[in-house]
Formats: C-alpha cells, sequence, structure tokens
C-alpha cells in the first residue's frame, strides 16, 4: 500500500518536473503541459478554428496517446473497446473544452496555474470541485453511459494512427497546416523534448491512471485518497520546478498572471462546467488521451469532442483572453451547463425508465 | 493477518455504489475502492470484501439485480504478485 503511493506521488511529480522544464525550454508560462490548450492549438493548426495565436501542432498530445499506447501494448493491456453513449460523450467533451477555454486551462494546468502563485486558479479549483460534486449527484442517483463492449481491433488504432498523422504533419509542415507566428502558440519547447516528454507520461499514466476530476471524485465519494496524493505530487514538484527553473515567473497574486484573467464568476463557472462534464464521462482530457492511446474508442470520440469544442470557442469568440470573459463566453457557458445537466437528467430518466420495464431496481 | 482480499468489479459506477449499499444494510463488511491496478488499467470502483464472504454476496447481487463484471482476489504484497495469478488461471 506505502509502495502504491509512492508511485502514484512520483507520477504527479513527473508531470509537474516535466511541465516546468517544458516552460524553461519554451513553452508558454504555466503552460508547460495544458492538454485543453494543446488540443486546441491542434485543432488551431489544422485550421479548424482560426485564431492567428493559438495554432500549433504541440507534440506532446501525440506523446501522451503513443506513450500510453506502447504502455499498453507492452503489458498486453491495448483492448478495443466502445460503445458507451459516443454521441454523449462527443457533448461532454464539447462542453468540456468551452468551459476549460473560458477559465483558460484544463484541470492539470489549474494545478500547474496554483503551483506557480496564480490564485485565479484557485477560484477555477473551488469551480471544479463544485461541477465534480453535482456530477457524484448524477452518479448516485445512477447516472451512467452505459458498458463499453468490445470493438474491432481497427477501431482501437484510431488515435494512435491520428498521433502519428499529427506528428507527421508537424514534422513536414505542408502549406496547409497553421503555425503561430505570435502568441502562446508560437512558443514552443523543441520537438523531441515535447515528444519525449509526452511519451514519458503517457506510459506512466498509463500505469498509474493518475486522473484529476477522478482523484477529486473519489474523496467526495468513496472517501479513497489514493490519487489524490498524486494531484499533490504534480502541485509540489511544479512548484518546486519552477522555483527552481522559472523562478522570474514565480508570482503570487490574482492580478497580471500570464494567459489568465481575474473575472472570479467565470473562472469558478467555466471549471464547474469542466467538472461535471469530467465526472459524467468519468475522467478529466488527459486521463482520456491516456485511454484513446490503450483503445479506448468512447475516449477517443471525447477527445474528436474536445476539439470540435475547442474549434468553435476560437470560432465563436466563447474562449476568454487575458483581458477577460467576453459575452459569448458567458452565454456558452451557461448553455453549456444547462446541456450537460439536461444530459445528466436524460440519462437518469432513462435508466428509471428501463428499470421501471424490467421489474427491476427495487434496491434502489 | 490475512494476506488476500477479495474485489467486486462492476461496468458502473452505480452498482458499485448499490453494492455498498445493499451489504453495509446487511453488516457485510465492504468498503469502496479504486479498482486495484493489477485487475484493469481502468479507472472505476470497486467494492473490496473479505474473500469468505464470496458466496453470500453473489447471492445477495443476484438479489438484488446487481451486475458485476468480475470476481478477483488480490494478494495485499503486490510483489507476490505469482499468487494472484495462479489464482486467476485456476478460475
Amino acid at each position: 500500500m506505502k509502495d502504491d503511493k509512492v508511485k502514484i506521488v512520483a507520477s504527479g511529480g513527473l508531470i509537474g518536473v516535466l511541465a516546468a522544464l517544458l516552460v524553461k525550454f519554451g513553452n508558454p508560462v504555466n503552460m508547460g503541459i495544458c492538454v485543453a490548450c494543446f488540443f486546441r492549438d491542434i485543432a488551431g493548426g489544422l485550421g479548424l478554428h482560426r485564431a492567428a495565436v493559438v495554432q500549433y501542432l504541440r507534440p506532446e498530445i501525440p506523446g501522451f496517446i503513443l506513450g500510453s499506447f506502447g504502455m499498453a501494448k507492452a503489458k498486453g493491456e491495448f483492448k478495443s473497446r466502445g460503445g458507451s453513449s459516443p454521441l454523449l460523450r462527443f457533448i461532454l467533451g464539447f462542453f468540456l473544452m468551452v468551459g476549460a477555454l473560458v477559465f483558460l486551462g484544463c484541470p492539470l494546468r489549474m494545478i500547474l496555474r496554483l503551483a506557480n502563485g496564480d490564485l485565479n486558479a484557485l477560484v477555477g479549483l473551488f469551480g471544479y470541485v463544485a461541477g465534480i460534486w453535482i456530477g457524484i449527484q448524477f452518479l448516485k442517483q445512477g447516472f451512467t453511459l452505459g458498458k463499453s463492449t468490445k470493438q474491432a481491433a481497427v477501431s482501437g488504432y484510431t488515435m494512435p494512427f491520428v498521433a502519428i498523422a499529427l506528428l507527421i504533419l508537424l514534422l513536414t509542415a505542408p502549406a496547409f497546416i497553421f503555425f503561430s507566428e505570435s502568441g502562446p502558440g508560437s512558443m514552443a519547447a523543441p520537438v523531441v523534448l515535447a515528444l519525449g516528454a509526452g511519451l514519458a507520461v503517457g506510459a506512466v499514466l498509463q500505469r498509474t491512471r493518475l486522473c484529476t476530476a477522478g482523484g477529486i471524485r473519489d474523496i467526495m465519494l468513496i472517501k479513497d485518497f489514493h490519487y489524490l496524493w498524486g494531484l499533490i505530487g504534480i502541485f509540489i514538484f511544479a512548484l518546486l520546478g519552477n522555483l527552481i527553473f522559472n523562478f522570474e515567473t514565480f508570482k503570487i497574486g490574482f492580478e497580471g498572471q500570464p494567459i489568465a484573467h481575474n473575472d472570479h464568476l467565470w473562472n469558478f463557472l467555466g471549471m464547474a462546467l469542466a467538472g461535471i462534464a469530467a465526472v459524467l464521462l468519468g475522467g478529466c482530457p488527459l486521463r482520456q488521451s491516456i485511454l484513446a492511446g490503450e483503445g479506448d474508442t468512447d475516449a477517443t470520440v471525447t477527445i474528436f469532442g474536445l476539439m470540435a469544442g475547442a474549434a468553435f470557442a476560437h470560432n465563436f469568440g466563447l474562449a476568454a483572453s487575458p483581458q477577460g470573459v467576453g459575452l459569448n463566453g458567458k452565454v456558452a457557458v451557461v448553455i453549456g451547463l444547462v446541456i450537460v445537466l439536461s444530459i445528466g437528467y436524460g440519462v437518469l430518466k432513462a435508466t428509471a425508465e428501463i428499470k421501471a420495464k424490467g421489474g427491476v431496481g427495487a434496491n434502489v | 493477518m490475512k494476506n488476500y482480499y477479495c474485489v467486486l468489479t462492476f461496468h458502473t459506477t452505480h452498482y458499485a455504489l448499490n453494492t455498498e449499499k445493499v451489504l453495509k444494510e446487511r453488516n457485510v463488511p465492504v468498503k469502496l475502492m479504486p479498482v486495484p491496478r493489477q485487475v484493469s488499467s481502468s479507472c472505476g470502483i470497486a467494492a473490496e470484501f473479505p474473500c469468505e464472504e464470496k458466496e453470500k454476496i453473489l447471492l445477495l447481487c443476484k438479489e438484488y439485480h446487481i451486475e458485476f463484471d468480475d470476481v478477483h482476489q488480490i494478494e495485499k504484497d503486490s510483489k507476490n504478485n505469482w499468487f494472484t495469478k495462479l489464482i486467476s488461471m485456476n478460475k
């Protein structure tokens, strides 16, 4: 048991240190690793949105996927599976991304921001925890997206294949791929380093299953603190890493934080939306990337939802900027909350009806 | 001290929660936990219970229409993984 704790803290620590190093070597500040931002950059690089400052085929993402893929293959855990409400997962992924881009970061970046003194991330964390609490209420009532079933092996290779395609496009840089010339999208660690860090994180997380949503969910739902130790590991090692490698960027406060805004209400609500969606999906964007690498086609569909969400978020001006959250973003978060809650209620209602018809369910 | 325990794994979190509720009502010792890594690479919730309660618990699951995925016996010392493997081979 003690062994387990060391492993989970170490895997969080690896993420924290690598995130600090990636910033040192060129990634935007507090964005050493940000799964939402990176999928957004990839959507931009593919031209799915035209926000010129956030377009780059971030090699960390193919790294996560292929690292997980390689480890799963080596350990005989690669399994093609899916069929658990793919459409609902796409929609949940879509709005998870909208919430994250209003906050300006996925839950992992939230921890990294916190580890560099950005107190706005604390507001985001409260929102995330509130969202997870709401999601848990649905789980307790019987919410489920249904069990996944075995799929043809070929479908499980979708995401690893996409990852390789992205790497080829990055290295060959054909004219139809967009690369930011200024802004966060232009700031990047060298490809080899970014890909290497991604591969390491992907491989390790396939083993330890660390997930930001799962960690907080388990504390509240079953009083289990296993994954929380991993999250603490990310925080502490990112903090140490930042103090050692990026000391000039370390600053405690709400004002003037890099790629952040201090619109508290919308930081809170954005992450609350992300939290509900992540619990209903059973994992944060980072975890979805790992699952997609080991053959989970439901996670793959979720990722396509994340990318579609990112594309719309920039095309429709929903994403926040350091200046704050625009009207469109606020409306989108409210719509997102309504839709995500409707999915929750809709699934609960359907489950209840199935039980009533089948004469099952004296136990609930 | 016993150096092994049993877990039930589920297809959905809801059934895990139900199992805990039903078993606790009948004073069967049960504890929810993350699915042990040896069992699966998924990150769901499993129910831990003493192996000698297995028959009783499986009957209760049937009675209460709780769908579970599988029952596993877990060696507490992870270094002795061969034991778990042996058991699952003999199933």
